[in-house]
């Protein structure tokens, strides 16, 4: 019999339990996580704090659901992998190391804290996993104020869940607008203004320096300017960085995340890696990158479990794609729309990729008609990215037609022409490339 | 150009079509955040079938579009129901699939 670990109980961990028992029906799966509550939907957790589900939404698995998997969870923090014994010393289970023959890295990725003084106060707080929810929750009730610093979703979910909790919001943006390394001036605008309308102070050019504390909690801010706001509850999004200490401390090669080659596989061939923490080749980019996506996360996982059962199989980068909320604006990110660095940002942000900031000779195309916006970046022959808000007819065909690299040579001159309905142009491509090619669907 | 005005119009007419349709996920676009099963007046589980990305065959399915309005990911959408193959729509099958003909590509 077979023995599978696995670290972590997120969407990777998740699929690579699924992967192995669709190929293994009696090898034994233990799947070791410090998070008590086991799998659920972190994307998930901006609901819970717009008040749109309660908590038990959050779980997508019954009890039936794991008995079927046929997986043992292992409450506990992973301290060390031995990969000359294939142990894992599991704390609070130091004295009984797991055994595994085969085993996964998906341990995810957490946010990036900031250093400033009062940064320990009570009532500075990060949106990583349920707990972190349920203590915005608790302190909104409260809060009369909040200041939100950073950048990406994961910023803005935390304005929108406490703008819906009656909290009044302050952002600081250190910059002058919004997510600029992927999002362009316009695009940012929208966003902002609508932000405005929700009754969000936005601060431009503005630096958190120091937080200012009255018994043990958030009193207010101090800006490097000087100024001082007052407020009770300081909420960071930085950015995350994978967790691949682990790795690193039992000698795996690291880089910014754990390196895998195509199978998933480190550079142990017993131990594997994926979701956030994984470090992958793009063939899009040609490049090894980072992304903080649920779906690669969980495509990452499949693909390693069933590598782990002994069905060799390779993982194949689909372009990134996001689609997301952004001050209530439907937004679906394709491939590579963006570049360089957000000053909001110390890394990559939550449902983020590098691969949006991976903008080669490109030209962008764009569109506005009422909220929506369109906007492709045009290559030589290909569409490598693009950035659809509001009506998303046209997002799963710019997704399919950057994804299969479709030839767009023959619209290419029209779609760089200023002012042409950008819109309509790839419709009636897509239209037509769907009825002569629909073999290369999906 | 009408092609955009087609899809929007496909839209507009979906009420008339919702009868003979079922809703059908884009796997790949869900988070499994739960909305759409909270939100469906008779408690069919739409979340589960995200994930395995079948469309939702239940016969007590209202087509009410409750599920497919609040998704805030647009992974939900109705389909004629004779416009794919159910057996297709093994969204890991297919990914194995898929995954599978890359290796035999490889060799
Ligand atoms: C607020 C928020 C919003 C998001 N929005 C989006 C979005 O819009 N779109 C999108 O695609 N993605 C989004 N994501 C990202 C998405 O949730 C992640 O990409 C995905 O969950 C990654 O899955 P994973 O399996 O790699 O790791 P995770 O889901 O992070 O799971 C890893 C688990 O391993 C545990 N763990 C770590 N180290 C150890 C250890 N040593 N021992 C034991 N357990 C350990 C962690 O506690 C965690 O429970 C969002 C995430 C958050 C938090
Ligand atoms: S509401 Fe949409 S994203 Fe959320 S679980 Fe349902 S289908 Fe998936
Ligand atoms: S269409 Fe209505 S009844 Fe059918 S699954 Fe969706 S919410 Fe439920």
């Amino acid at each position: 019999m077979r023995h599978y670990v696995i670290i972590g109980s997120g969407p990777g961990g998740i699929a690579a339990c699924e992967a192995i028992r669709r190929h293994d029906a009696s090898g034994e799966i233990v799947v070791i996580g410090d998070e008590p509550y086991g799998y659920y939907s972190r994307p998930g957790l901006a609901y819970l704090l717009t008040g749109e589900i309660s908590e038990k939404n959050l779980f997508p698995f019954s009890q039936e659901d794991y008995r079927h998997l046929g997986s043992k969870f292992l409450h506990g923090r992973a301290n060390r992998i031995q990969p000359a014994d294939h142990t894992v010393i599991v704390q609070n289970h130091t004295t009984h190391p797991v055994v595994y023959d085969r085993l996964l890295i998906a341990t995810g990725s957490t946010a990036m804290r900031i250093s400033n003084p009062g940064c320990e106060l009570e009532g500075v707080v990060k949106l990583d996993n349920l707990d972190d929810a349920r203590r915005i929750i608790k302190l909104a009730r409260k809060a009369k104020t909040a200041l939100v610093v950073g950048g990406g979703i994961t910023a803005l979910e935390i304005v929108e869940g406490l703008v819906s909790r009656g909290v009044k919001v302050h952002y600081f943006l250190r910059g002058d607008r919004y997510w600029s390394n992927v999002l362009d001036e316009t695009e940012s605008r929208v966003i902002e203004e609508r932000l405005v309308d929700e009754g969000v102070h936005i601060h431009f050019h503005t630096e958190l320096a120091e937080i200012i504390g009255n018994r043990g909690r958030v009193a207010g801010v101090k800006t490097t300017k000087g100024e001082m706001l007052k407020c009770d509850l300081v909420a960071v999004a930085i950015g995350v960085r994978p967790r691949k200490e682990l790795a690193e401390a039992s000698g795996l090669k690291t880089d910014r995340g754990v390196v895998v080659n195509d199978a998933l596989q480190t550079s142990d061939a017993d131990i594997f890696a994926a979701g956030d923490v994984a470090q992958v080749y793009d063939p899009l980019t040609g490049k090894s990158i980072l992304d903080t996506l649920w779906a690669p996360a969980r495509d990452q996982g499949y693909v390693a479990g069933l590598n782990m059962a002994g069905q060799t199989t390779f993982f194949h980068k689909e372009p990134a794609f996001n689609v997301t909320r952004l001050a209530c604006l439907t937004t679906t990110i394709i491939g590579a729309v963006g570049r360089g660095d957000d000053p909001d940002l110390l890394g990559i942000a939550r449902g983020d990729s590098e691969t949006f900031r991976q903008l080669p000779d490109a030209i962008a195309a764009q569109s506005n008609f009422d909220v929506n916006r369109l906007r492709v970046l045009v290559g030589t022959s290909t569409l490598i990215g693009g950035i659809v808000m509001g009506d998303q007819t046209l997002s799963k065909a710019i997704q399919v037609i950057v994804a299969n690299r479709v030839d767009i040579t023959p619209i290419r001159q029209h779609l760089l022409t200023p002012g042409v309905p950008l819109g309509d142009l790839i419709a009636d491509f897509w239209t037509r490339w769907k009825t002569t090619d629909a073999s290369k669907q999906s | 150009m009408p092609a955009l005005k087609n899809i929007l119009k496909q839209e507009n007419t979906r009420r008339e079509v919702l009868v003979t349709s079922y809703v059908v996920p884009d796997a790949a676009r869900c988070v499994q955040c739960g909305i759409c099963s909270f939100n469906c007046p008779i408690g069919i589980d739409v979340r589960r079938h995200a994930w395995r990305g079948e469309p939702v065959k239940d016969s007590r399915c209202l087509t009410c579009g409750e599920c497919v309005a609040r998704c805030p990911r647009g992974v939900l959408r109705f389909e004629r129901t004779n416009l794919f193959e159910p057996e297709k729509l093994d969204f890991r099958g297919l990914l194995e699939a898929a995954q599978q003909s890359l290796l035999v590509e490889h060799h």
